[in-house]
């Protein structure tokens, strides 16, 4: 311990491009051995794509990662491996129909020397349950284990193979309260073994809680790094939104209509307490929250995928039964863009077919590329989309021109209700001020529009009214024309905090 | 700049810069890899002629088509099937129902309508049930369609008794396979009418696009409110009525219908349906490729039979040619991914 700080993991100028684009911008990261290191940011930080280097999942096009002073092969995650890098991902990589104890073992089964037992295996097992405090039936499919149970053993699997450096991707983000404790004993316990310990993380009191030394990235690359003495939750926001962080709004206010949807009392155990939200038309409700929140589950919801939600919905003043399916919310004129396109699109069709796909034909029952196209084209070209292009697959579009023509797909079926999910997600800059700049042009036509996104600024350059999300209920409302508070403040209220702050 | 309008617009043109290749390339690639199997056609036509030169004549083409039109008929459900995302295993005994059925009937009844009637109908149940397994119960359509292929088949025995209806007192019975318009033989004409309607169903109409949704994006296609339950069973019911109908001509072809034929039936239709190229993820093919590739699996084992490649030798060559043509797919595939 009185030895020289070793350096466990160090990055040295490491990028990243994706087309062209940054993802992850001459990084310089070191994390001392035996300590616990987090990197926050906002969502395209860029913490993800780092971590998929370091892992070796995605390949770095410049500098360098270290582990213990050797550096690692690019892209193959088996060198890191090798290492001592373990990585435990949001979703998990187990074999679901097998035990706890044959996935902790899973490929070391011949490694040892002589014959493994199943008993010495499941007492392995026990004894690093002892060692973390929990209870985990060996021999229970880990299907059938709680999701923090299935990601002890995962981590378990790290440790029992050597793992010196364990990195996290969001390790708390599906966990409950409770079992967030158990949790954080369990990396208190490894840190006292002497394992390094890097975690991404939204969770801001549980970054200060366990951290020794807070790295923030923003906009591809890491804007300040230090111990954790250093940081309080103000100050890794302002360094997360960036000091001159300017709220674009919205220019001008719409003139609003009458009431497109009243929701009231909607309520879905253990997602959602007591939503209400009404949007008139030409309107843009912007709900914000973070990934949990329940954001997503209330357009899920109003879009029929959660039967079990129950609530009082209103259209145009006339109450309609709640929709149980898909196609009730779309016969009552609810739409929505999901957040994945991939999920959205047939990527092997072309954009006019994709538009049309679950619409009535202009001519019953045929397909008619002279009355189709024209349509077509006029609504994709609304959201800035190239037409020229429309004949190809949609996969070989950009990320920006699928979400074009998703949106227009459903645009041009002049919805009551407009949900988007997340329309940025994964688009570039320029795409990504078309498709804003259209929803208001969508709304300015009388729309009644709900746009979720991670992204606060962009929630809010765009929406007549914030919403914002937390733990499942609306925790606050605010009119983005009036500049009441500032970014900082609305990601306090997400974080699920109210004013007391450090 | 002409269209000044739009300010933003100059960054949407990403249209080379993502993947490097110039769009008059990606077309070229796209007609070769489209249009490949023509010319393999064209080549075995070729070879074929050379090697005798009565290929070409009018009867060995009639005897061809005619010899192949149950399995064609076949290929095109198969072909909604597999582009619905979809797989039917029970065709071969559908097609033996369809043919005990059949000549059942016209002997128990007398009548060759009641017959046709009645193996039609039972051909269009099994499809249902296969239907309904895959889409309701979310059976994987491999071992719905496994296991509806053996209860088929079981009662087909059953119904017959484990031997041969033949059907010998009644001219009629042959009528379906012998009749001739136009000096072409019915079943030709079956054969060119399906495939020309069913391309039409599948290219042209809103249904046909539906189950390119269906099978390119299951989870957009339900997301976008289509039916998927009911689009899913109907390729299944399409390809039920037609293994029976290919079943039905058959058996009045030979004047005979039995239960133990149709062995090699699901796999002559999926290799049909895979040499022409349609993909079996899903989503992605066409009816004219489907034609393709029947006459190509055709006219090669006509070849065989000429140059008397013995029948053993022949199933060998089969089962090459469709794991080559599914490992051609997928090599394409993954190029073209990146």
């Amino acid at each position: 311990m009185a030895n020289q700080p070793v350096s466990a993991l160090v990055c040295a100028g490491v990028s990243k491009r994706f087309s062209g684009k940054y993802a992850v911008r001459e990084v310089d990261l070191s994390v001392e051995q035996g300590t616990v290191h987090a990197l926050v940011g906002e969502n395209g930080a860029g913490k993800s794509t780092l971590l998929g280097m370091i892992s070796g999942r995605v390949a770095n096009d410049e500098g360098t990662i270290s582990v213990f002073g050797q550096e690692l092969r690019v892209a193959n995650p088996r060198d890191a491996r090798h290492h001592g890098l373990v990585v435990v991902y949001q979703e998990l990589t187990m074999v679901p129909a097998l035990t706890a104890v044959q996935n902790v073992f899973l490929g070391q089964l011949s490694s040892k020397l002589g014959v493994t037992s199943d008993a010495s295996m499941t007492e392995r097992f026990l004894g690093l349950c002892q060692e973390f405090d929990v209870h985990i039936r060996p021999d229970v499919p880990v299907r059938d284990l709680s999701i923090s149970q299935q990601q002890i053993v995962e981590i378990m699997r790290g440790v029992q193979a050597n793992g010196r450096i364990l990195m996290l991707d969001e390790p708390s983000a599906a966990l409950a309260e409770s079992e967030r404790e158990v949790l954080y004993r369990i990396l208190d316990k490894l840190k006292e073994r002497g394992t390094t310990i890097v975690f991404v993380s939204h969770n801001l009191d549980e970054v200060l809680k366990l951290s020794d030394h807070i790295t923030v990235m923003r906009d591809s690359q890491v804007v300040d790094s230090g111990p954790r003495s250093k940081w309080d939750k103000r100050s890794i926001v302002r360094a997360m939104v960036g000091k001159d962080a300017e709220i674009v709004r919205r220019e001008g206010r719409p003139t609003l209509g009458d009431t497109a949807v009243e929701i009231s009392g909607l309520n879905l155990h253990g997602g959602l307490h007591d939503i209400n939200v009404t949007a008139r038309h030409g309107e843009i409700i912007g709900l914000w929250g973070l990934v949990g929140s329940g954001r997503t589950t209330f357009f899920r919801s109003l879009f029929g995928l959660i039967p079990k939600a129950v609530g009082k919905l209103s259209l145009g003043g006339q109450e309609v039964a709640w929709p149980r399916s898909v196609r009730e919310a779309i016969s009552h004129g609810i739409v929505m863009v999901p957040e994945s396109r991939r999920a959205a699109l047939v990527m092997g069709m072309d954009s006019k077919n994709n538009y049309w796909i679950g619409r009535k034909p202009p001519i019953p029952f045929l397909i008619s590329p002279k009355r189709e196209n024209p349509l077509a084209a006029q609504d994709t070209k609304f959201f800035g989309f190239n037409t020229k292009r429309m004949h190809e697959p949609v996969r070989n579009l950009s990320g920006g021109n699928q979400q074009k023509v998703l949106l227009a797909k459903w645009a041009g079926r002049l919805p009551k209700v407009f949900l988007v999910d997340e329309p940025t997600r994964g688009i570039d800059v320029g795409a990504k001020v078309e498709v804003l700049e259209s929803l208001t042009r969508l709304a300015a036509d009388g729309a009644a529009i709900i746009v979720t996104s991670s992204e606060l600024e962009e929630v809010l350059a765009v929406s007549d009214r914030l919403l914002v999300f937390s733990h499942g209920r609306i925790v606050h409302e605010l009119d983005t024309a009036k500049s009441e508070y500032t970014v900082e403040e609305i990601m306090k209220f997400g974080f699920g905090e109210s004013e007391e702050i450090a | 700049m002409n269209d000044s309008k739009k300010p933003v617009a100059a960054l949407s043109n990403d249209s080379t810069v993502s993947d490097g290749t110039t769009a008059r390339g990606r077309h070229l690639i796209n007609f070769t890899s489209k249009y490949a199997m023509f010319g393999v056609l064209v080549v075995l036509i070729i070879v074929a002629t050379m090697l005798y030169p009565t290929f070409l004549n009018p009867a060995n083409l009639g005897n061809i088509l005619t010899q192949n039109s149950a399995v064609g008929l076949i290929a095109i459900g198969m072909t909604f099937v597999i582009i619905s995302g979809g797989f039917d295993l029970s065709v071969g005994a559908t097609y033996a129902l369809g043919a005990t059925l059949y000549a059942g009937l016209t002997i128990q009844t007398g009548s060759v309508f009641i017959a046709g009637v009645g193996a039609l109908l039972a051909g269009v149940i099994v499809g249902t049930l296969n239907g309904l397994i895959v889409s309701r119960l979310n059976v994987n359509p491999f071992v719905a369609t496994l296991g509806t292929s053996s209860i088929i088949g079981g009662i087909a025995y059953i119904y017959s008794g484990s031997s041969p209806f033949i059907v010998n007192d009644n001219p009629a019975f042959q009528d379906l396979a012998l009749t001739r318009i136009l000096g072409v033989p019915l079943p030709i004409w079956i054969l060119v009418t399906a495939f020309v309607v069913s391309a039409f169903l599948l290219a042209k109409t809103n249904f046909g696009r539906n189950i390119y949704a269906v099978g390119g994006n299951f989870e957009a296609a339900w997301l976008t409110g289509l039916r998927v339950k009911g689009l899913r069973s109907s390729v299944y019911i399409l390809t039920g009525g037609l293994a029976a109908l290919a079943g039905m001509m058959d058996a009045s072809r030979l004047g005979v219908g039995q239960a133990d034929v149709g062995a090699a039936m699901a796999l002559n239709a999926i290799a049909i349906v895979v040499v022409g190229g349609t993909s079996l993820l899903g989503g992605e093919g066409a009816i004219w490729r489907s034609a393709v590739g029947l006459l190509i699996l055709a006219t090669l084992t006509n070849v065989f039979y000429s140059l008397n490649v013995s029948q053993h030798w022949q199933l060998i060559a089969k089962g090459v040619i469709v794991v080559a043509a599914v490992a051609v797919d997928a090599i394409v595939r993954a190029r073209s991914r990146n």
